[in-house]
């Protein structure tokens, strides 16, 4: 079986990394390069970088920022931020990105999803997901960076996702995120058996045993870290080195 | 030993690039073709669609000199994820397309009850007996596909990859011919020892 991914998760804006909590209260956390080549370093799986304005300032993430990590780093690179048609997706891989990430426009047009796939392929097409959960029992979906809420419901926006050739799926929880308070567990329990491609979780890592729980409870196929790493003092190979003593299938960093 | 990546205008080339450039090795895109003859190795990558890939280096008169530079002037080509898959006979990627037939097979979608398709993520190759390995600290290998090669002659098989209940055939090599279905390119420091085991068999 495939190795449980570890991959810090990049919001950029302007030029430098933040992060914040709940989608606010943003802090700068470093350059978006030195910090690739931190965690290339330390052994992670994968770096997902998505620039947190650009959908709503009608833009693409700077593919110069993909360019200058993708001549230092050796490990795979997905990038987001503003994606809205092929011509954009182009320009992403065209710098070196390894993985597209869509979310705003994707959701609004699932359509632009089975473009994206004919174009490179599933495998290079991640849906990005945004949810809160609702009064109810299920989530509600947000786009442009957690503003808005859209009127779709999870299960058959998801359904709907897959169907347009989706190679894979990073469902972020906003209440979670930032928070340190453990991943949404059961958000991804329900979300799996919905989702056959692969599936990163992300929102909530607070320490090494969130990480395990996660692979117990849920079965995703990665996890997207933080906080844990930019503002606490975790790194990638004491997590790694944590998680295989707890028997996750995990590749040594 | 000069190193050529051929550009035919699908996608991602500029870490394969860098990877060759970490040894400094002299590399340099393949454009035209006129560049194929200054190259003692020829390099296919690429993402995308079988079909695509096809018929763009169709397009660009790239097809017939590949099999020109490979099969009459024997030099070494190593294919990577898709430039692999184009080694083969036949794809069955959506719909049947033929693919160069250096090393006779199919390309066929990665099917089983329990697997995640596509394919992502880091898995484990072997055996790693082969030159190839040398020196390796693991043998795990980052995989992005879903499809996958099947060779008809096993003896070209030099390592394969557990996948559910499947046997992915990660590295085929025949004569001057050889193929990664995973990124070495994308492997850290596994995946440069590799390029550079791969560069001194050639040597």
């Amino acid at each position: 079986m495939t190795s449980l991914r570890i991959i810090p998760f990049f919001l950029l804006k302007g030029k430098r990394l933040v992060k914040g909590t709940q989608f606010k209260d943003f802090k700068d956390v470093g350059d978006p390069l030195s910090q690739a080549m931190i965690y290339d370093a330390q052994g992670a799986d994968e770096i997902i970088i998505v620039d947190i304005e650009a959908s709503r300032g009608n833009k693409i993430i700077d593919t110069n920022i993909i360019n200058r990590m993708i001549s230092k780093c050796r490990l795979p690179i997905g990038a987001g931020g503003g994606i809205k048609t092929v011509q954009d997706a182009d320009e992403c891989f065209r710098a070196g990105a390894d993985k597209i990430i869509v979310n705003t426009h994707a959701i609004l047009r699932p359509p632009l999803v089975k473009e994206l796939v004919k174009e490179f392929g599933s495998q290079s097409v991640v849906v990005s997901l945004d949810v809160r959960k609702n009064k109810g029992s299920g989530y509600d979906v947000y786009v442009f960076s957690g503003e808005k809420k859209v009127d779709n419901d999870f299960n058959t926006l998801i359904k709907k996702l897959i169907d347009c050739g989706a190679g894979e799926f990073i469902i972020t929880s906003i209440d979670k995120e930032g928070t340190l308070s453990g991943f949404d567990y059961d958000l991804y329990a329900v979300v799996r058996n919905l989702i056959p491609v692969p599936l990163i979780a992300s929102g909530g890592c607070g320490c090494y045993e969130d990480i395990v729980k996660l692979h117990q409870q849920t079965d995703c196929d990665a996890c997207a870290i933080g906080k844990l790493l930019f503002l606490r003092d975790y790194d990638i190979v004491r997590i790694k080195s944590y998680i295989k003593g707890k028997k996750v299938l995990t590749r040594e960093a | 030993m000069k190193i050529g990546i051929v550009n035919y205008k699908l996608g991602n080339l500029g870490s394969v690039y860098s990877a060759f450039k970490f040894y400094n090795y002299d590399v340099n895109l393949i454009n035209e073709i006129k560049d194929f003859k200054k190259n003692d190795l020829i390099v296919l990558a690429g993402v995308g669609n079988f079909k695509t890939a096809v018929s763009k280096l169709k397009e660009l008169k790239f097809w017939d000199k590949l099999n020109e530079e490979i099969i009459i002037c024997k030099k070494p080509v190593l294919g990577i994820c898709l430039g692999m898959q184009l080694f083969a006979g036949v794809s069955y990627e959506e719909e049947k397309e033929n693919g160069f037939g250096w090393i006779k097979g199919k390309v066929v979608k990665i099917e089983g009850v329990s697997l995640r398709v596509p394919h992502i993520g880091w898995d484990a190759v072997g055996p790693l007996d082969n030159q190839l390995f040398q020196g390796m600290r693991d043998n795990f290998f980052y995989f992005m596909h879903s499809y996958h090669f099947i060779p008809e002659d096993k003896n070209t098989i030099i390592a394969t990859t557990k996948y559910g209940e499947l046997e992915i055939v990660s590295v085929v090599r025949k004569d001057n011919i050889t193929g990664v279905q995973f990124h070495p390119e994308k492997s850290q420091g596994d995946g440069l020892r590799f390029l550079k085991n791969f560069l001194m068999t050639i040597s």
